[in-house]
Order: structure tokens, then C-alpha cells, then sequence
């Protein structure tokens, strides 16, 4: 299967549009915010990373399937999504409220 | 992007004294009020759930344990579990800001929302709702979620099986 070459570079491209919604949109950090996010109908789309607590993840996932936002999981943990987000801490879960410039949201729900 | 705490929605309260209660929104306040400036929900909740009626209960016996006691109370969203689940009980005339106001006036609502909610458990309807939910734990809020996931997960399994068949 060509997925294992494909996930490379799909994965920088993830990254790259990250990095425009953090310079040129807005975004929430952390479970508390992205719940918030989601409860007001303000977050667009959820990333997670890869070893967000299992509980916490179904439970970000069932709001999302509430709120009908699409949840992709960041093929990482969440020291990389930290660095992929430019921050030098540790992000677990967030929640892209405007992309500004980036295409995010249209491309990566379609991706799962 | 769909506004889901909306009125109807069958919750979970997470948090307090009815920790692990269903209840069903009456009133969302989204943008909070000047006394509470966080989002809130004024919630209808079961207080006592119904008991388990068997073939061979006398219909003494069926009213006693058909009995649910009521709550009214006003939450912050953050210590609620919303659900899929909705439930259509007409209790937007009863459960008001004003009924929260004095204990006399919660009590008479609270007892109209009781007839109510007994109303619709005779029926039938909304099984769901009037089912206790299973958890154990000291630690509520964790072991509540864990409890929903885990319905939530064999609910999926038992459709998918369904589908299959």
C-alpha cells in the first residue's frame, strides 16, 4: 500500500497548515478550552495527539460528534503536536477556531 | 460547529449533590448572566430513579416503585455530560428562574416536573432516560464518563451487529 510513503508527506503538510493557523488564526490549546470551544459552537476542527488519554479522547470525540466537527487524530505525540504548534510546551488537544489563511479545515477532515 | 446544548437534551450531571443523575435541559444560558458569568443550563433532573417493575407486582406495588422524585437546578456546562438523547417533556412553563427563587415555589415545581417525568415513564418512552446509570468510583466525574463510554461503545456495537443481521 502506498499509505506508509503518503503518511510522510501529508504529515509535513499537516504541519505546514498548523503553522498558518497559529500565526494567522485563532486557536484554543488545552482540553478545557477545546471543550469550551466546542460547546459554544466555535471550534471548527479538533486535532489530538496520539497519546492523549484514551478517556479524554472519546470524550473530545463525542462532543465533536455532538457538535459535528471533525477530531483528526496528529500522527504524534503531544510533544510533537507542542512543536508542530510552535510552542515549547506539551499540547495534547486543540481546537482551530478561525484558519485564517490556512486550508485546513478543508482538506484534513476529508483525509480520516 | 452545531449548537448542542440546546433544550431537550437529555445531560449528565457531573458534578454536586445529583452527580451521576440524568436530567434534560429546560433553559440554556449561553452567554452566562451577571450573577453567573460562565454558560449555565437550567436543568430538570431525576432525583430518584424509578425502581425495577416485574410481571408480578401488584399494582400497589407498580405505583409505589414507579414513583421519581424531581430536581430543578441551574448547572454550569462544565459539569454536565451531554448525550445524544433528547427528551420531549413540555417543562418550559413549570421550570422557570423564577421557580428557583424561594423553596416553596422550587418545591411546587419540582412536584409538577415529578408528575410529569412519571407521566412519561408509564409510557414507556425514553427508557433511557429513566435508567440509572451504572458507575463506580469515588472519583465521580472520571468513572461517570468511563460508564458513558463504555454504554456509548456497546450501544455502537449492538447497532453495527444489528445492521450486519
Amino acid at each position: 500500500m502506498v499509505a506508509g510513503k503518503k503518511t510522510k508527506k501529508t504529515h509535513e503538510s499537516i504541519n505546514n497548515r498548523l503553522a498558518l493557523v497559529m500565526k494567522s488564526g485563532k486557536y484554543t490549546l488545552g482540553y478545557k478550552t477545546i471543550l469550551r470551544s466546542l460547546r459554544n459552537s466555535k471550534g471548527k476542527l479538533i486535532i489530538i495527539s496520539n497519546n492523549c488519554l484514551p478517556l479524554r479522547k472519546s470524550e473530545i470525540e463525542y462532543y465533536a460528534m455532538l457538535a459535528k466537527v471533525g477530531v483528526h487524530h496528529f500522527n504524534g505525540n503531544n510533544v510533537d503536536l507542542g512543536t508542530a504548534c510552535g510552542k515549547y510546551f506539551r499540547v495534547s488537544c486543540l481546537s482551530i477556531i478561525d484558519p485564517g489563511d490556512s486550508d485546513i479545515i478543508k482538506t484534513l477532515p476529508g483525509e480520516q | 460547529m452545531v449548537k448542542f446544548l440546546k433544550p431537550n437534551k437529555a445531560v449528565i450531571v457531573l458534578q454536586g449533590r445529583f452527580a451521576g443523575r440524568k436530567a434534560v435541559i429546560v433553559r440554556s444560558f449561553d452567554e452566562g448572566t451577571r450573577d453567573r458569568p460562565y454558560g449555565h443550563c437550567l436543568v430538570a433532573g431525576i432525583g430518584k430513579y424509578p425502581k425495577k417493575v416485574i410481571r408480578k407486582d401488584s399494582a400497589k406495588k407498580t405505583a409505589k416503585k414507579s414513583r421519581v422524585k424531581a430536581f430543578i437546578k441551574l448547572v454550569n456546562y462544565s459539569h454536565i455530560m451531554p448525550t445524544r438523547y433528547t427528551l420531549d417533556v413540555d417543562l418550559k412553563d413549570v421550570v422557570t428562574l423564577d421557580a428557583l427563587q424561594s423553596r416553596d415555589k422550587k418545591v411546587t415545581a419540582a412536584k409538577e416536573t415529578k408528575a410529569r417525568f412519571e407521566e412519561r415513564f408509564k409510557t414507556g418512552k425514553n427508557r433511557w432516560f429513566f435508567s440509572k446509570l451504572r458507575y463506580d468510583s469515588n472519583v465521580i466525574r472520571l468513572s461517570l464518563i468511563k460508564s458513558w463510554v463504555k454504554q456509548e461503545k456497546s450501544e455502537e456495537r449492538v447497532q453495527t451487529v444489528g445492521g450486519l443481521q
